[in-house]
């Protein structure tokens, strides 16, 4: 089998050395924050007291407060600085900074995003002014199609970001309701527990309400579907809102399929200027077009530092960072150019001193598949109580290829092939929809490229679209000397598999198979299946 | 006056110390989730006695 090169921490990390102590199984949040030696605690405080500001800011709103007892999702965000705790496990230094300045950001992002939705609900701030500039797009979309609109004039809604995805971040019970909401309805258990709850939250009428059109995205499976058709039918049936279903080809590295993509694009760009009565602005375009190559320029930085022994920005917060910037900003907002370039100088800073996450690093992976809302801090869990560094995961493996950054004719045309390819190569779709190569041979290339022994492979076990691959995943690590470890879930519902079950799969692999002890004991088993 | 002008630099830094101090002890005791976990199941009694237009 392939094996790494061991890295020992010369250093000690500073503050206390098991984090694991800081659960308690009598609270359903920790027992205290962690003592980081005194700098980064200092700084962990500063960064707690902005997220209790931004929270603040938000809150003083009257319109924000009538939306928080309206909405169930809406109690996941008193657990913002819960949530913000589970990205930070062990960090130190550069780390830390990278941790709080991507997920600050984020969060300060989906705030922004329910204080819009907010503004424009019916049922809350109701401005019809507004809302009739609103437009609904998919979680799962690209919003290329948004690109060349004037952000101040036409509004980018995604509603479902901080109703579902998010708020199962910071609270893993807070999608449960919406699930048996949609069962009770006659949805099977067995569909993707992220559109039967985004399906649950239509149905149960916990949807802000607004906006002039909604753009829907056949996404990444059947359930998605499934879940568009109900939340559409409610929108322009109910509500009276028209939707545009954007139908993006599946099979996005057939070159005669971009044609038809491009159209799309082209379709549902007439559609938005037709029910906002704004149009499609070139200048605004084109100057997205330039931080969509910024970030990609980023990120592929941030992945060949990740090659290296000393990666530096991975976890869950490299994956929904990746998330937002491209899916929900795609170049639309100025605001992401500064955090990408700090985070880089952070990262490159980070290398240059050799920084390490834990106090050895035994093995390289690439987290492929799905990762699970509800138990976010795994990753970082799994560096810190076995040494196991998460190099990259499926999810931040997205477009590489530069897109047409200059106004001129010819690159006008080339602006919709490239808004489709975005979109076609979406978070998600790129990998799960594609074919063979995109799921199973990119993987190998990346083990390769990253130097990983190990794929650890998250089973959401309500996917249909990985379940087929099961077999030749085996077959074919097997044949490269690569360790497989499954890692079985069900995305958003706790009840299928508690957190513990699902680190206890990592543990067991660990001991079975590769025979080793935890870097950490404490953290082996943590006592916060029934914490929030 | 002049005695009030020098005093309040301490009256400042006494403001600031009293803040942390507090702040800090929140933060660190992790009081403020400990606080919002009393009040989760009071919230949830509250959303589930709100009447909801299902449809489908």
């Amino acid at each position: 089998m392939k094996t790494v090169e061991k890295i020992v921490n010369p250093v000690k990390r500073a503050g206390e050395q098991s984090p694991g102590k800081i659960y308690s199984d009598k609270l359903k949040v920790r027992a205290r924050r962690e003592w980081r030696g005194v700098k980064d605690t200092f700084y962990d405080y500063t960064r707690w007291l902005y997220l209790m500001s931004v929270l603040g800011r938000f809150i003083i709103v009257p319109r924000n407060v009538k939306g928080f007892f309206r909405y169930r999702w809406m109690m996941s965000y008193l657990f913002v600085p819960h949530g913000m705790d589970k990205f930070t496990i062990g960090l130190r230094d550069e780390a830390l900074r990278i941790a709080h300045t991507s997920f600050n950001f984020v969060i300060a992002d989906v705030t922004q995003a329910i204080a819009n939705c907010f503004r424009g609900d019916r049922r809350v701030g109701n401005d019809k002014a507004y809302s009739d500039k609103c437009v609904i797009t998919d979680e799962n979309s690209m919003v290329t199609f948004m690109m060349g609109f004037d952000k101040e004039k036409v509004h980018t809604i995604l509603r479902e970001v901080p109703t579902m995805f998010a708020s199962n971040i910071f609270h893993q019970f807070n999608v449960m309701h919406y699930l048996d909401v949609a069962q009770l309805n006659g949805i099977p258990g067995d569909v993707c527990p992220m559109p039967e709850a985004e399906a649950g939250i239509s149905i149960d009428d916990d949807f802000c309400v607004l906006g002039c059109c909604a753009v829907q995205n056949n996404t990444t499976c059947d359930g998605s579907l499934m879940g568009n058709g109900i939340i559409a039918k409610r929108l322009e049936r109910q509500y009276g809102i028209p939707t545009f279903q954007l139908a993006t080809p599946l099979r996005h590295k057939e070159p005669d399929v971009l044609e038809y993509a491009a159209d799309q694009i082209k379709q549902a760009i007439a559609f938005v200027e037709e029910h906002t009565g704004e149009h499609w602005d070139w200048d605004k375009y084109f100057a997205a077009a330039k931080r969509v190559n910024y970030a990609t320029k980023c990120r592929i930085a941030q992945m060949e530092i990740n090659s290296t022994p000393y990666p530096q920005f991975f976890g869950a917060a490299f994956s929904l960072y990746n998330d937002t910037n491209y899916m929900g900003n795609s170049g639309r907002d100025p605001n992401f150019v500064p955090i990408d370039r700090k985070l880089l100088e952070l990262a490159e800073k980070g290398y240059k001193a050799k920084r390490m996450y834990a106090k050895e690093y035994r093995h390289r992976a690439i987290v492929w598949g799905v990762q699970p809302q509800y138990v976010i801090d795994m990753l970082y869990w799994m560096v810190q109580c076995w040494g196991v560094v998460p190099l990259t995961d499926m999810l931040s493996v997205i477009n590489t290829d530069m897109i047409a950054e200059e106004d001129t004719p010819e690159n006008r045309e080339q602006a919709y092939r490239d808004m489709a390819m975005l979109n076609m190569e979406m978070i998600m779709r790129n990998h799960t929809h594609g074919g063979y190569k995109v799921l199973v041979d990119e993987l190998w290339e990346l083990c390769e490229k990253m130097n990983a022994d190990i794929v650890m492979m998250w089973e959401h076990m309500s996917c249909k679209a990985l379940t087929g691959m099961h077999g030749m995943f085996e077959d074919q690590a097997r044949e490269r000397g690569i360790h497989i470890m499954w890692v079985s879930h069900d995305l958003c519902d706790p009840r299928v598999f508690t957190r513990n079950a699902i680190r206890d799969q990592v543990s067991n692999y660990m001991r079975t198979v590769m025979r080793e002890e935890p870097l950490d004991p404490s953290l082996e088993h943590i006592p916060d299946d029934e914490a929030y | 006056m002049m005695k009030k002008l020098l005093k309040l630099p301490l009256i400042l830094l006494g403001i600031a110390l009293g803040f942390f101090v507090v702040t800090f002890t929140v933060y660190f005791f992790n009081l403020d989730m400990k606080a919002t976990a009393l009040l989760a199941p009071l919230l949830e009694k509250w959303y589930d006695s709100r009447e909801h237009d299902q449809y489908i």
